[in-house]
């Protein structure tokens, strides 16, 4: 497929720097952020199609994010994936009005095919390898 | 002038005096003697009753007739008999004109009751006791409605204290979950990365090297938070081995420092002022792990460029560490819970750590016979760890 637009928002320096190397070989293009803030100035300059969203992170978390972000009107129709290790991840991607989660730790799969997917437009499509909804 | 027709109306008038008098004072004894709730009578000097009121019977059980003439002592505990106390409240009363007292006292067949007992002193011109007029009140009901009041206290104390730690609980799985996924996702995803690159030929040297170096990193923090908890649950179960030989707190400080300085932005962020010895008994890995904690802390805590002072000061009796940084400071916890486990700050779940840093430290500096403490700089900005360690070890 061809690429698309990824923005990363991950505190975590090992995690976020693997997953932009990943979705870079798989030909999209990809932007990092560490926390809300960083990726709220990200999107000032450069739309996004997908968002990969970690929950808690210093500074500005997902939700103060999400809702900077509706109040902006940035990057509207990117869909999100939600990537969190804590237990009500399903509630808060609920909460955050995200496509899809993924609970840590994931595999290199599970998140290749939910990108996949969301990004050909296979909303709601739900593969088992990707535990969204 | 004196006329009788004055004069009559005088004498009257102090007849009548006298008989109101009289009649006052035979109207005081029935109002003293109708009183139910308090126990009113006299003592004479040597302690024997001379009057009886029915709040008295009521309360003690004794009829006028059978305690008038007897020792008041009776009306005490044997305890407190043997001690002596029922004459010495006589004395303390003369010596100050009044007296209260509260206690258990003992009624007629027995049973005790919880009495509030005021000893007024009747004294002549020459100061000298006459009689004692002693108001006792039962209490015991009062009492047991307080002390049902302070357990009710207590319990509600008690519940809340469990909530609190059933909350902490949950906050620290919620971080620990977070503290530990997080690195296992970054080996995991690390891994297939290069597996899959490499399955696709396009795994280059620089992209292997990059890879692996992630995956250190992550099992690196992995073995570090594995370490805190086993430790916590070391410290919980209070098996803790000491290996007490001579340790040189500076040289310590200066180990440590040189680790923590190869990850601080600037070489001067961590700043030691220090004799060139300190030597005090002790187990030297663990007071390297207090002083490891308590850096980590004032590193991690500081929202900008970090900036902290270590000073250490000897004392004759043992040694003083205090670790002092510019960071956020202690505002937003209790100084109490701080060092708790689990008891890190509601506002720090972006901190990295599971938050038993502070609790180690203690923990251990407890172990050594000595004591932290925690405060905030002067100017409000930043906080203070003081750690007193002894020069000998009590518990060797």
């Amino acid at each position: 497929m061809a690429g698309r637009r990824v923005l990363v928002v991950e505190d975590d320096d090992g995690l976020r720097e693997t997953l932009v190397e990943v979705l870079r070989d798989e030909g999209h293009e990809v932007r990092a952020a560490q926390d809300g803030a960083i990726a709220l100035g990200t999107l000032e300059e450069w739309d996004a199609d997908l968002i990969l969203l970690d929950v808690m992170m210093p500074r500005m978390d997902a939700f103060a994010f999400r809702s900077a972000q509706r109040a902006r009107g940035a990057a509207m129709d990117a869909k999100v994936i939600v990537l969190s290790a804590a237990p009500e991840i399903e509630t808060a991607a609920d909460q955050l009005g995200a496509d899809r989660w993924l609970p840590k730790p994931f595999r290199l799969t599970d998140v290749l095919d939910s990108v996949d997917e969301l990004l050909d437009g296979g909303v709601g499509v739900d593969s088992p390898s990707a535990r969204g909804r | 002038m004196t006329s009788p027709d004055s004069r009559v109306p005088n004498s009257t008038a102090s007849a009548s005096d006298a008989s109101l008098l009289l009649r006052g004072e035979v109207a005081f004894r029935l109002l003293v003697d109708a009183v139910q709730d308090y126990a009113i009578f006299l003592l004479g000097p040597d302690g024997r009753v001379l009057t009886w009121n029915r709040g008295a019977q009521r309360i003690k059980g004794y009829t006028a007739d059978e305690i008038i003439g007897q020792h008041f002592s009776r009306f005490y505990t044997p305890e407190e008999r043997e001690a002596g106390r029922p004459m010495r409240l006589l004395g303390w009363a003369a010596e100050q004109g009044r007296f209260e007292d509260e206690g258990w006292r003992v009624r007629k067949d027995g049973t005790r009751f919880w009495a509030d007992v005021i000893v007024t002193a009747l004294v002549d011109e020459s100061g000298v006791p006459y009689a004692y007029a002693k108001v006792t009140r039962d209490l015991t009901e009062r009492r047991a409605a307080e002390e049902q009041q302070r357990r009710l206290l207590a319990e509600q104390e008690a519940r809340k204290a469990a909530e609190e730690a059933l909350h902490a609980r949950d906050r620290f799985l919620s971080i620990a979950s977070h503290e530990l996924k997080t690195p296992v996702a970054t080996v995991q995803l690390g891994v297939e990365t290069i597996l899959r690159a490499r399955g696709r030929g396009r795994l280059d040297d620089a992209r292997l090297v990059a890879g692996l170096h992630r995956v250190r990193a992550a099992t690196e923090r992995l073995g570090v938070l594995l370490n805190e908890l086993l430790d916590i649950s070391r410290l919980t179960a209070d098996q803790l081995p000491l290996t007490v030989g001579d340790v040189d707190l500076v040289a310590l400080t200066r180990d440590v420092v040189d680790r923590f300085a190869d990850a601080a932005p600037r070489p001067d962020a961590i700043r030691l002022v220090a004799p060139e010895h300190a030597v005090i008994s002790g187990d030297a890995s663990r007071i390297d792990q207090v002083i490891t904690n308590l850096l980590d802390n004032a590193m991690k805590y500081t929202d900008g460029a970090p900036e902290v002072e270590i000073r250490i000061e000897p004392h004759p009796d043992g040694v003083e560490l205090v670790v002092a940084d510019r960071g956020r400071g202690l505002a937003s916890m209790p100084k109490a819970r701080m060092f708790e486990a689990f008891g890190r700050g509601d506002d720090t779940t972006s901190v990295p750590g599971l938050g038993l840093g502070l609790h180690i430290a203690r923990t251990i500096v407890e172990r050594h016979g000595g004591r932290i403490a925690a405060g905030s700089q002067p100017e409000g900005r930043g906080s203070i760890f003081t750690v007193w360690l002894p020069r000998e070890q009590p518990y060797p």
